[in-house]
């Protein structure tokens, strides 16, 4: 796959190097592991757990499952910061899905754009290439595939919070997704 | 079922998704609750499917990225090091630091009390229920069950058998009340299951606050005064 050619390519990068001393068990390596990655981690948190205490109470769980599991993670296979932002998001999207949540969501407009990808800070080489890619495939999504599947990255919305948010049928907002989904790889694949 | 686009219907009907769609739709975060749970178990057991998800995973993941960081409260660092139970350790290493050779040589003036006698559980022990405490090691995983007998001035220790330590050292165990130093209880088996004498001057700090610990020590002078080597399990008592 040209995401792992890609990251071959790269060289490793200061987290690689962290979590696999954390693996070994260096609490300085996850010290500092928490120092770099904790604020992108938590912004990750905070938009699905908007609560602030509740997204500290994830926040800790993902550095206790990062402790535990440093030794799991893959060069190979996916970029550090990559990796860590995955176990955030997974931690968070099960604490919200492991209560009930109140339907307190802005109303989605279709087209609308929710973050402005040019306005984040680049963090490295091989982040930035898998960055640019993806952005420019997710820029040849028409703008309703395209916001819909950037709003259920960002607030973890299930399907059926996200047919309320932009009052169309669940059947409808499934198919644009999964069509969006397919398309995405498609072109990442290219 | 590995369907791509083309043969994948309307994608918005009743009829399951295909495989390749169900990762997409479980990395992404859509699938309600119980879906999720469904393809959570999936991941863990299903090398294909896991194959799946770990590359939608290196697709979307550059998306992260472009959440602006937020600055993190200092507590959820103290609070990740308490959880990982290294708040405890600082505590000892501040102990050890100040404590001088004046505590020692108190404690030493002690010793004939602290002396901790391995004795047969005795006959209430068999016939009550008393609640397990369990001594974790560093990944969660249990080191030493304790039954505390605060009554009595008992711990029973069942260790889960492990290797000796490779230096020769001794596990030494550790009574320490909130706040205050860690006390030495003596030794205690790797291997057997024996029940800790707890001095009688202790016994009222065997309280549901205080802590088990224990570290590798040398094997001669136990009782120590304070612990100079590693914890390798730690519980806060259940009564």
């Amino acid at each position: 796959m040209e995401s792992d050619i890609n990251e071959r390519q790269g060289e490793r990068t200061p987290l690689d190097k962290l979590l696999s001393d954390i693996a070994l068990g260096s609490r300085q390596a996850f010290e500092k592991l928490y120092r770099d990655s904790s604020p992108q981690l938590f912004a990750i948190c905070l938009r699905i757990v908007p609560q602030r205490s509740e997204a500290e109470d994830v926040l800790q769980e993902v550095f206790a499952t990062v402790w535990r599991k440093a030794s799991q993670f893959d060069a190979e296979r996916a970029g550090a910061m990559s990796w860590l932002a995955m176990i955030a998001r997974n931690k968070a999207i099960d604490r919200i899905r492991s209560q009930p949540r109140p339907q307190t969501f802005e109303p989605l407009e279709v087209a609308q754009e929710l973050a402005d990808p040019a306005a984040s800070p680049q963090r490295d080489a091989q982040a930035a290439g898998e960055r640019e890619r993806l952005e420019d495939c997710m820029k040849r999504l028409d703008d309703r595939r395209r916001s819909l599947i950037r709003a259920a990255f960002f607030d973890g919305s299930t399907y059926e919070e996200l047919a309320a948010r932009v009052g169309s049928p669940l059947g409808s907002v499934k198919s644009w997704i999964r069509r969006g989904l397919l398309q995405l790889r498609e072109c990442l694949e290219r | 079922m590995n369907s791509s686009a083309d043969d994948a219907g309307d994608l918005g009907g009743q009829e399951p998704p295909s495989d390749e769609l169900l990762a997409a739709e479980y990395v992404l975060g859509v699938l309600n609750a119980r879906s999720r749970l469904a393809a959570e178990a999936r991941n863990g057991v299903d090398r294909s499917f896991a194959d799946l998800v770990g590359a939608w995973q290196r697709r979307l993941a550059p998306l992260a990225l472009e959440v602006q960081p937020v600055q993190v409260p200092r507590r959820v660092w103290t609070r990740i090091q308490e959880r990982l139970g290294w708040s405890l350790e600082r505590r000892i290493h501040i102990w050890r630091l100040t404590a001088g050779v004046a505590a020692a040589a108190a404690v030493a003036l002690l010793a004939v009390d602290l002396v901790p006698r391995w004795t047969q559980p005795t006959e209430s022990e068999t016939q009550l229920t008393k609640a397990v405490t369990t001594l974790a090691r560093d990944d969660g995983t249990p080191g030493w069950l304790a039954t505390v007998d605060a009554q009595h001035g008992t711990v029973l220790m069942v260790p889960v058998p492990s290797a000796a330590d490779a230096q020769g050292r001794a596990a030494e165990l550790w009574l320490i009340p909130p706040g205050q130093a860690p006390r030495s209880l003596g030794a205690v088996s790797i291997d057997r299951a024996h029940t800790v004498a707890v001095p009688a001057a202790l016994r009222a700090d065997l309280t549901g606050r205080a802590v088990l610990a224990v570290t590798l020590e040398p094997s001669t002078g136990i009782p120590h005064a304070a612990p100079s080597g590693p914890i390798i399990a730690k519980g806060v008592i259940s009564l």
